[in-house]
């Protein structure tokens, strides 16, 4: 072994920080248009002119065929669940967020069990994933058509989409 | 055509969660000292050097700049690959491009990760430093924090891989405990590795189906490992490696395609227009193109043994059908007669597999070592009963859709 030198009991640590809020990364400015869409309640897509795909949140490029997705379309506020995944019950101090416990901090709450969905809504080639809404665990089923829950006060932002939730009949 | 090449020589560190012995540099001239050790010759007799790790991962951006010297770089061509969890796949093949173009003799494939330099593996300059872009996007356009645990975080690493399987089990009607049953399979395999990270002598589905709940349908006994570890490869062109090496293992095909991005949003925070990110078109599109090269027209007859890059447990069936290996929807009860076990008809990952041994950058590229391993009959205790003519090796990465498919044999083409 040649460039080995003889093995240590350990490596020596240096600390440090890092300062994560050093980067500047920038956006699509299409994410502009989708947020603004979502202060009238609408979920905007582009379409690739090539294969007629409509993708959201709207991108600029169509990923197989490479061609720029320059048409818009509004797409329907229900869809239907194409994925799901449920969370064990939240417990205090199982995620930390920026250094904090989202149990402390009131985001969620004790006991809560979380199903993030995958939602193709209606009229789009493409999933939006959050979170499904009233409704308990054992009712979720892959095919379920659930609808749009938005914030009661909309700011143009992704939040004004709150989650989805099914759709009952009366 | 490429000229014909050949693996003459394997080299690989021990793998665990904490290789506090050595740096990232010493833990990386391990496996390039092993690997020329075994293929009997010296730095000098090297042309190349192909290199690579997932980016970030150690902590360090750009741990070739202080590494080389360990891996025999001054006075030699360096190429740097990185792929994301592809990397090693693409180390791999590199080095074979640069022995089969013609431009040198013998180059050298090295790939390696040490996630226990960065204070939280796998966290702030894992993942998350990843991810980081997407996140600031999100959180400027106003994504609510709520959301965005439930989204991004609830699965962690698991998080895209949980939704894959999901949408793998509706499809498939693969239920979690297969998902159990490749887990402990993979446990047990690496147990009989000694290089391998979490060794489980006899492990069942049912110890597997005791551990926590991440995110149904996964446990943490589902989960891989983050690993240190280190692996490197020489290849040769035909005169020389049937000079150096008795059983030289032969490159008979390549392929490496990528789809559009498919994980949950893409890198750019706009959507993806794959809707089931279980389908995997670019190791279809992979394994056609290295068949083809290779001359296999049925690889569920011609292929005797399969690495497949599966981080989780629901990956190794996914691919196993995306390689041909089975048809459709059918991996899981061909893994549940035991076909897939180490003395099966089609034996899978019997290294342990990533699900067992993690150092990303390195793990696809052990992947084409040990398939190379089992065709030259030196995997030890965990060689395969069978005579293996034709491997399969495959990997994952990117942003969920870079693949990379080798098919490695014992004679050339």
């Amino acid at each position: 072994m040649p460039y080995l030198k003889d093995e240590r009991p350990a490596t020596m640590m240096v600390e440090g920080d890092w300062q994560v809020g050093a980067y500047r990364y920038k956006a699509p400015r299409l994410l502009e248009e989708f947020s603004a869409g979502m202060k009238e309640k609408k979920i905007i897509g582009s379409m690739c002119m090539g294969c007629g795909k409509v993708i959201t949140q709207p991108r600029n490029i169509c990923g197989r065929c490479h061609r720029r997705m320059e048409g818009r379309r509004v797409l329907s506020d229900w869809g239907t669940i194409t994925c799901f995944v449920t969370s064990p019950p939240v417990e205090k101090g199982r995620y930390k967020i920026f250094g904090m416990d989202p149990v402390d901090t009131g985001t969620l709450k004790l006991g809560e069990i979380l199903i993030p969905v995958f939602v193709r809504f209606d009229g789009s080639d493409s999933n939006i994933n959050c979170l499904l809404l009233n409704a308990k665990p054992e009712e979720v089923f892959i095919g379920m058509r659930v609808k749009a829950v938005w914030a009661k006060e909309l700011k143009g932002a992704m939040s004004d989409l709150e989650g989805v939730e099914p759709i009952r009949e009366k | 055509m490429f000229r014909n090449c050949a693996i003459i020589g394997c080299g690989q560190t021990k793998h665990s969660s904490r290789r506090r012995d050595v740096s990232v540099a010493e833990l990386v001239g391990q496996a390039v000292d092993a690997a020329l050790l075994d293929a009997g010759i010296t730095m000098k007799d090297v042309g190349c050097v192909v290199s690579g790790n997932m980016q970030g991962f150690g902590g360090v951006a750009q741990p070739d700049l202080w590494i080389g010297d360990w891996m025999g770089i001054p006075g030699k061509p360096a190429i740097r690959i990185a792929t994301g969890g592809t990397t090693g796949g693409s180390v791999g093949q590199g080095a074979c491009y640069t022995v089969a173009s013609g431009m040198y003799d013998i180059s050298l494939g090295v790939a390696w990760e040490k996630h226990s330099d960065s204070k939280e593996a796998g966290a702030t300059t894992g993942l998350m430093h990843v991810g980081m872009g997407n996140l600031f996007h999100a959180l400027t356009y106003g994504l609510s924090l709520k959301n965005l645990i439930a989204t991004t975080a609830v699965g962690a690493a698991a998080g895209v891989a949980v939704y894959q399987a999901r949408f793998y089990m509706n499809r498939s009607g693969c239920r979690q405990e297969h998902l159990d049953m490749v887990a402990a399979k993979a446990r047990r395999n690496a147990a009989k590795n000694p290089y391998a990270h979490l060794q489980w002598p006899n492990c069942q589905p049912s110890d597997i189906a005791k551990t926590e709940l991440i995110a149904f349908p996964f446990r943490y006994g589902h989960v891989c490992p983050a690993s240190d570890g280190a692996s490197a490869i020489v290849v040769a062109e035909e005169k020389t490696a049937r000079k150096l090496c008795k059983q030289p293992a032969w490159f008979l095909g390549m392929g490496s395609y990528s789809d559009e991005e498919n994980q949950l949003q893409s890198e750019n925070y706009g959507g993806v227009g794959v809707i089931d990110p279980s389908e995997q078109m670019g190791c279809r599109v992979s394994a056609q193109k290295a068949y083809a090269m290779a001359g296999i027209t049925d690889p569920q007859k011609e292929i005797d043994l399969a690495e497949i890059y599966q981080p989780f447990p629901s990956q190794e069936l996914i691919f196993s059908e995306r390689l041909g290996l089975f048809d459709d929807g059918t991996a899981w009860r061909h893994m549940e007669k035991g076909e897939t076990d180490i003395n099966g008809r089609m034996p899978i990952s019997v290294s342990g597999g990533v699900n067992a041994t993690n150092a990303i950058g390195s793990s696809a590229l052990q992947r084409i070592l040990e398939a190379a391993l089992q065709v030259q009959g030196k995997a030890g205790e965990h060689q395969v009963p069978k005579k293996v003519r034709k491997a399969v090796a495959h990997g994952w990465g990117g942003v969920t859709n870079y693949i990379t498919v080798t098919v490695l044999g014992n004679s050339p083409r």
